[in-house]
Order: structure tokens, then sequence, then C-alpha cells
């Protein structure tokens, strides 16, 4: 999925990111470069440290050690020559040009769906209401929430409301997006509606990191895949070696578990099976 | 006891004078206290650890000791450091100051009540703290604080009962004039009783009228009760 001649090598760089929460270390030294255009999946089991790395990329989590770079410029790092106030700063622009998704949704309820995706393109990017508003719409077209654009969020469902998070980062026109287990908290058959979202973000050469329990939908979306496990990166590469031929002892066990409940590794649709259902 | 209603009619403009003067240090302790209030709640989640230890010295100071002691150390005190106020306004400014320090606290829980993730999301967008704080924090917060701010303020029309005694003409000083004057303490106070319970129950309907607004506007859960109402309203 590549964005043909544009593209970038190193386009995020995340290096010997390191990380501890009180007394048990979290992120061994794990790096991963991303270049533009690149969809990569992080899978692994439970505590594995998966969404801490993705929390870091955008500084959320601010690192212990190591640093993140994404087109050359410094999101953060350890040790950070930088002033606390430009570091501020410098990190409030960088994040207003990467989008996150979390799996509670964290969709703002005291907003409706338009303003939702209207606010933080007029109060971040400084955009006239008028702008924000056609953007706004486009965004919530985009994902298949045009019509709701007066609704609260209270009044949608889980998938919807992925969706409208989606839509408030696609509206700020973002060069990365971070996902943190988009699908989790979605009743089974809300999920395809947010993985159809994705694939076609995917399609149009969107950078993406996602962290997901969906195999399926990586191993038909991923450019590559990225194993973690107690803290470290295990084994990376193409979906089709990395899901079909695991190396490590590790990786096997871990797709074998999830194998018997409910992965198909070769199913050709994206693996889940209620895709096709809409939410 | 029989009631002496001339005393109504003879010293009732001078009792209702008090009351506007109850009623203009109640308003402007409120003006003062409720912004300084949230300063506080938002200095105690400073970064920087100074501003936190004062505003939390404050509050606890404020909290934690009483409130007469506290209109004495600033109308007898100040005086000796060459700070002279008069009485009223040594009133506003520690009925402000007792009062922002609750209000703090409730601002405190409501902002607390809101989803971490909330937080996290705006931040994520590239907001400032003080943009996230503004645009998606307060707003919320609003609903949730609005019952316990109207039962600080009623508290703060009663506390300032006790500026008193400190001179100011307010409406319990008013009566105490009337009940030295007259003699008559079961006329004077059964008034002034009945215009602090106007005042707080007038205060109370209208911030219900406000909560019922605000919650209307932010929460979605009154709103779709509503439109679930609707059809079997046109039913029965």
């Amino acid at each position: 999925m590549a964005a043909g001649s544009e593209t970038k090598h190193n386009f995020l760089e995340m290096t010997e990111i390191r990380k501890s929460f009180g007394d048990m270390t979290v992120l061994h030294d794990v790096s991963l470069s991303v270049s533009q255009g690149e969809v990569i999946c992080i899978i692994g089991p439970s505590g594995c440290g998966k969404s801490t790395f993705l929390r870091t990329a955008n500084w959320l989590t601010p690192a212990d050690g190591g640093e993140v770079r994404l087109a050359g410029e410094l999101v953060g790092g350890v040790p950070d020559a930088r002033s606390v106030s430009t570091q501020t700063k410098e990190l409030n622009a960088l994040r207003a040009r990467v989008g996150m998704v979390f799996q509670n949704f964290n969709v703002w309820p005291h907003l409706s769906v338009l303003e939702n995706v209207v606010c933080p393109q007029m109060v971040v990017a400084k955009r006239r209401r008028g702008e924000a508003e056609k953007q706004a719409l486009a965004a919530l077209a985009e994902v298949g929430l045009d019509d709701k654009k007066s609704e609260w969020p209270d009044n949608l469902s889980g998938g919807q409301k992925q969706r409208l998070a989606i839509a408030r980062v696609l509206a700020m026109d973002p060069v990365l997006v971070l996902m943190d287990e988009p699908t989790s908290a979605l009743d089974p058959e809300l999920v395809s509606g947010v993985l159809n979202v994705l694939k076609r973000l995917a399609q149009k050469g969107m950078t993406m990191i996602i962290v997901t329990h969906e195999l399926g939908f990586a191993s038909s979306v991923a450019d590559r895949v990225v194993f973690m496990e107690e803290g470290r990166i295990v084994e990376e590469g193409a979906p089709d070696v990395i899901l079909q031929t695991p190396k490590t002892e590790r990786l096997k066990l871990f797709l074998e578990k999830l194998n018997i409940t409910a992965f198909k590794p070769n199913s050709d649709s994206a693996g889940h099976p209620t895709m096709d259902s809409g939410s | 006891m029989s009631i002496d209603l001339s005393i109504i009619t003879n010293y009732g403009p001078q009792l209702l004078l008090g009351f506007w003067m109850t009623i203009k240090i109640v308003v402007g302790a409120i003006i003062l206290g409720m912004p300084f209030g949230l300063v506080l709640a938002l200095g105690r989640r400073s970064r920087l650890a100074i501003i936190r230890f004062f505003a939390t010295s404050f509050i606890e100071v404020f909290r934690n000791t009483p409130f007469i002691i506290q209109v004495f150390m600033l109308f007898y005190v100040l005086p000796f450091y060459g700070l002279h106020l008069p009485a009223e306004y040594v009133g506003v400014v520690a009925l402000a100051a007792f009062g922002s320090a609750y209000f703090a606290e409730v601002i405190r829980g409501g902002i607390d009540a809101v989803a971490k993730g909330q937080l996290e999301s705006a931040r994520a967008t590239g907001m400032s703290d003080w943009q996230a704080m503004r645009y998606i924090i307060l707003p919320q917060t609003l609903p949730i604080i609005l019952p316990a701010m109207t039962n600080q303020t009623l508290s703060l029309v009663k506390e300032s009962a006790i500026l008193s005694t400190i001179t100011v003409g307010e409406l319990t000083m008013a009566a105490i004039t009337v009940q030295g004057e007259t003699f008559r303490p079961f006329e004077a106070f059964i008034m002034v009783a009945l215009l602090y319970w106007a005042l707080n129950e007038t205060l109370a309907i209208i911030m219900r009228r406000v909560e019922r607004k605000v919650s209307r506007r932010t929460s979605s859960s009154s709103r779709a009760k509503v439109v679930r109402a609707a059809p079997a309203a046109t039913e029965g």
C-alpha cells in the first residue's frame, strides 16, 4: 500500500523506546520504522506492551528512554534538549497531524456529531467555521455518518461512535493515524463496519499503525505485521509470512490460541465472519 | 406571645435595607469566589509544584478553619499591617475566599468525574492543556457540579450572617438592631429568617432551571428521554 514515488523511508522512526511503570518494564528498547503509506498491524497477547508502544508514538505516554521522530522532526525523546515550553508547543503541532483512535472511542458527549469533528479543526488547526464544517461533512461522509451529523454521540451505536472518532481524525488531514484496538470494545456485529472504513483508508494510502486482535483484518490490510511479547518485538514481516509461517515458538503458540477461537488463516475475505453485514 | 405587626411596618424598611446589603455581599462573593475557585481547582492540577502548593494550602486553610475566625483575621488583623478596609469590603472578600475553597473542591471533583479518556483524546488532537480544559473537560464538568455548586451558594447566603459580627449592615445586623430598639426578638428574627429563606428558595429555583437547561443541552440521555416519551404521550 505504498504511496508510489512519494514513498519516504523512515517516515516515522521510533528508536529504542523504553518504558517502565514502577518496577515493571513494559517496553525493552523497542524500535520500529514506518514508511509513508505503510500500514502496520501490531499483534500480541494482552499486556505485551503493544498499546503502550503505540501511545509513545505521539508521546501521549512519554517514554523513559529512546526517541520518536516523524519526518525527521522530534516528537519526543529522552534526553530532550528543548525547553519544556518548546517541547509542548512542538508536540502539540505534531499531534495536530497525527490522528489517534482509541479502544473506548472517546468521542465528546457534550458536542453533537458534527461539532465533534469541527471542534479540533477550529481550536487546533485554526480553521474558520465554514471550512471546518465542510471538512467535517466530507469526513463524516467518508465513514458513513453524514446523516447523523445533528445527533448526540450517546445516541450512536459503538460502531458509529468509533467511526465518528475516525472522522474526527480524518478531518484534521493526518499524515499518520494511530489506532489502539479500534474494534475491541465493539459488539461483534459492529466490527465489520469499522474495519471496512479502515480498509478504505489503507487503500487510499494512509499511513497507519493499528494495534489489533483482528488477524484476518491484519492479513488482508497490513503491509507489515509486528508481533510483540513481553515488551519486545519478537517477529515482524509481511502478513502472510508472519501469520502462515511463524518462525518463533511464541508466535506459533499465540496464533494457535487465536486459531482455536476465531481465526481462519486461509479465509480469503478479511477473515471476519460478519464482514459484509454492515453496522 | 402575640405578634406586634406594627414592628413589621415600622422597621420593615430597615430590614429590607439589610436584606439588600446581604444580597449585594453574596453576589459580590459569588462573582469573585466562583472564578477564583476555578483558578484554585486548576492550580491543584498544575504541573508546577509551587502553584499546586499554594492552591492546596489556600483551600485547606479556608476549609478547615471557622469562617468567623477568618473574618476576624481579615477585619482586626489587617489594620495592624496598615490595611484599613470598610467592613463591607472585608465581608465580600472573606466570604469570597471562604466560598472559593469550597467551590474549588466541587470543581475539582467534577473535573475528576469526567472520564480520563476525554482529556487524552483532546490532547491527542493537539490541544494544549488549557484548550482541552476549556473546550472538552469543563463543559462536561458543568452539569456534574451544578447541584453541589447550588448547595455551596446557599450556604454562603447563610454564612453571610456571620458578617454582622464585624458591623456589616446586612440582614442579621439589621435584625439585631431592630430587636435592640423594640425588645421584640420574635418579630425581628422571624422576619429575618423568612427573608433568608425567601432568598435561598429563589436561588434554588433559579439554579434548578439552569440545571435542567444545561443537562438538556449537554447530555443526550435526558434528550433521548424526551424523544422516547413523545410517542407515548400521543397515545395517551
